[in-house]
C-alpha cells in the first residue's frame, strides 16, 4: 500500500512538471495542448478512499491551474471527472468493476478488451476537456466553437495519453 | 433527525464533492479580483516564480533570434527616422502623448479559449491596468490585472478581446476580434461592404480607443468575404505579423491623456 502511495506521489509531481514545462507549450497546429497530466486521474488506484481520490484530484487541478494561469478551471474539471469515474468505470467495464477488490487501473486496462479502453479513455478525456472549456467561455453564443475546440483537444489528449499508458504501464511492477 | 444525518453521511463523498466544485467555480468567477485572496496570491507567487527561472533559461537559446528581432527593428526606425527629417521639428512644440516601457513574457498560453500572457512587470514599476501592450511586430493585447509583481495581459487571441483598428490605405474603422480556432485569423468586424478594401491592405490600430497610438502594425488582409447579399458589412479575415506563441520581449504603452479622455467622457455621459 506504502508502495501505491509513493508511486501515486511521484506521478503528481512528474506530470504536473512535464504538463507545465513541455506539453503547455506544444501549441500543435497553432492552438491545441495535449493535455498528458489527466493520465493522474485515469490510472489512479480504485480502491483508495473516494474522499482522498476527490482531494488529491482537486488539489492536481489547482496545481495545474497555477502554472497554465487559468484559475479554477481545470480544478472543476479534473474534479467532476473524479467524482464521474466510478460511475464510467462501471458503464464501460461492467462485470470487470469490482469495488471491493485492490486492483489498479491497469490490470483493467490489461484483462480488458481494446475498444473498452478505448471507450473509457475518449470519454474521460472528453468530459474533461467539455467542462473545462465550457466554464472558461461561460456563455451559450459560442457553443458550436466550444464542441469543435473540445472534439479537437480530446483527440489529441488521447492520442497522447495512450500512447504514454501504452508504454509506461507495463514497466511499473 | 439521526435518519437525515445518516443519509447525509451515507453520502459524504458527494458532500465533498459539491463543496470542492463550489470553491472551484468560486475561484473562476472571482478570478478578475484574485489579488485579493492571499491564497492564490502567494502560490501565484511561488509558481511564476518557478515559471520565471525557467524561461530565464529558455530565453539563452533563443538569444540569435532576439538580435535579429533587434537589429531589424532599429533598421526600421532609421529608415523612419531619416526619411521623415525629424531634425527639423521642434521638440519643444511637441506635446508627449505616450510612453514607453519594456516588460518580458513569462507564462504564454495560446490554448485556451480566453488567452492571457503574465508579464514580469507589475504595480512597483508603474503598470496600471489598460495599458496596451506591443512586441517590435504588433499589437499584443492589453493590460487586464495588476498585481505588486506581475501583471496579466489579455491576448487578441481572447474572444473577449476588442481592438480599435483600421486599414491603413483607406482609412476604415472597426474593431478586431478572434473567432478563437486559428491563432493566424482575426476578423475585423463593422466595415460597410462599400468601403474600398483589397486583400493585401496592411492593417493598423486605430487609435480612437487611447489605449494604442494611431498606425501601430497589426496585420495583412488574407481574405474578404461577403456573407449575404442583405448583410451590409463584410467579412475581413486579416493574418496578425506576430507568432503569439514565440514572444519573449514586449513593449508597455502609457497613454498620458487617458485619463483626461475618461473624465470627459464621463461628462458628457452624465
Amino acid at each position: 500500500m506504502n508502495n501505491s502511495y509513493f508511486s501515486i506521489i511521484a506521478r503528481f509531481i512528474l506530470l504536473i512538471l512535464i504538463q507545465g514545462f513541455i506539453f503547455s507549450k506544444f501549441d500543435l497546429f497553432g492552438t491545441y495542448d495535449p493535455y498528458i497530466c489527466l493520465i493522474f486521474i485515469l490510472i489512479y488506484p480504485i480502491k483508495v478512499n473516494r474522499i482522498i481520490f476527490l482531494l488529491t484530484s482537486f488539489s492536481f487541478g489547482i496545481t495545474l491551474d497555477l502554472f497554465t494561469s487559468s484559475y479554477g478551471l481545470n480544478a472543476a474539471a479534473c474534479l467532476s471527472i473524479a467524482f464521474l469515474r466510478p460511475y464510467i468505470l462501471n458503464i464501460v467495464f461492467g462485470y470487470f468493476f469490482d469495488p471491493r477488490s485492490v486492483k489498479l487501473i491497469k490490470t483493467y486496462l490489461k484483462d480488458s478488451s481494446i475498444y473498452q479502453k478505448i471507450i473509457y479513455l475518449f470519454i474521460m478525456i472528453f468530459l474533461h476537456h467539455l467542462i473545462m472549456f465550457s466554464l472558461e467561455v461561460f456563455s451559450l453564443n459560442h457553443l458550436p466553437l466550444i464542441f469543435i475546440k473540445t472534439i479537437n483537444t480530446s483527440i489529441l489528449s488521447f492520442i497522447f495519453c495512450s500512447t504514454f499508458i501504452y508504454l509506461f504501464l507495463p514497466n511499473e511492477k | 433527525m439521526q435518519r437525515i444525518i445518516d443519509s447525509i453521511l451515507k453520502k459524504k463523498d458527494v458532500l465533498v464533492f459539491l463543496i470542492l466544485l463550489l470553491f472551484s467555480l468560486y475561484l473562476i468567477i472571482d478570478s478578475n479580483y484574485y489579488q485579493k485572496y492571499k491564497f492564490i496570491n502567494l502560490s501565484n507567487n511561488f509558481v511564476t516564480n518557478i515559471l520565471q527561472e525557467h524561461s530565464s533559461i529558455i530565453e539563452y537559446f533563443k538569444l540569435k533570434d532576439y538580435n535579429t528581432d533587434l537589429i531589424k527593428e532599429n533598421i526600421n526606425l532609421k529608415n523612419e527616422m531619416l526619411n521623415n527629417n525629424y531634425k527639423n521639428i521642434d521638440s519643444v512644440l511637441l506635446r508627449k502623448k505616450f510612453i514607453y516601457t519594456d516588460a518580458k513574457i513569462i507564462s504564454n498560453n495560446v490554448s485556451f479559449l480566453k488567452n492571457y500572457l503574465i508579464i514580469n512587470k507589475g504595480s512597483k514599476d508603474g503598470v496600471i491596468k489598460e495599458m496596451g501592450v506591443t512586441s517590435p511586430y504588433g499589437i499584443i493585447g492589453i493590460v487586464n490585472e495588476v498585481s505588486e509583481n506581475y501583471s496579466s495581459i489579455m491576448s487578441i487571441l481572447n474572444l473577449n478581446s476588442k481592438i480599435n483598428a483600421k486599414v491603413k490605405r483607406s482609412n476604415y474603422f472597426g474593431s478586431l476580434e478572434w473567432e478563437g480556432l486559428n491563432t493566424e485569423l482575426l476578423i475585423l468586424k463593422d466595415i460597410p461592404k462599400t468601403a474600398n478594401i483589397n486583400v493585401g491592405d496592411s492593417i493598423v490600430s486605430g487609435g480612437m480607443s487611447a489605449i494604442f497610438p494611431e498606425n501601430i502594425k497589426i496585420g495583412v488582409i488574407s481574405k474578404v468575404v461577403l456573407n449575404s447579399k442583405l448583410d451590409s458589412y463584410l467579412r475581413i479575415e486579416v493574418k496578425p505579423h506576430n507568432d503569439m506563441s514565440s514572444i519573449r520581449n514586449v513593449y508597455l504603452i502609457f497613454s498620458l491623456f487617458k485619463n483626461e479622455i475618461k473624465q470627459l467622457k464621463e461628462k458628457v455621459n452624465e
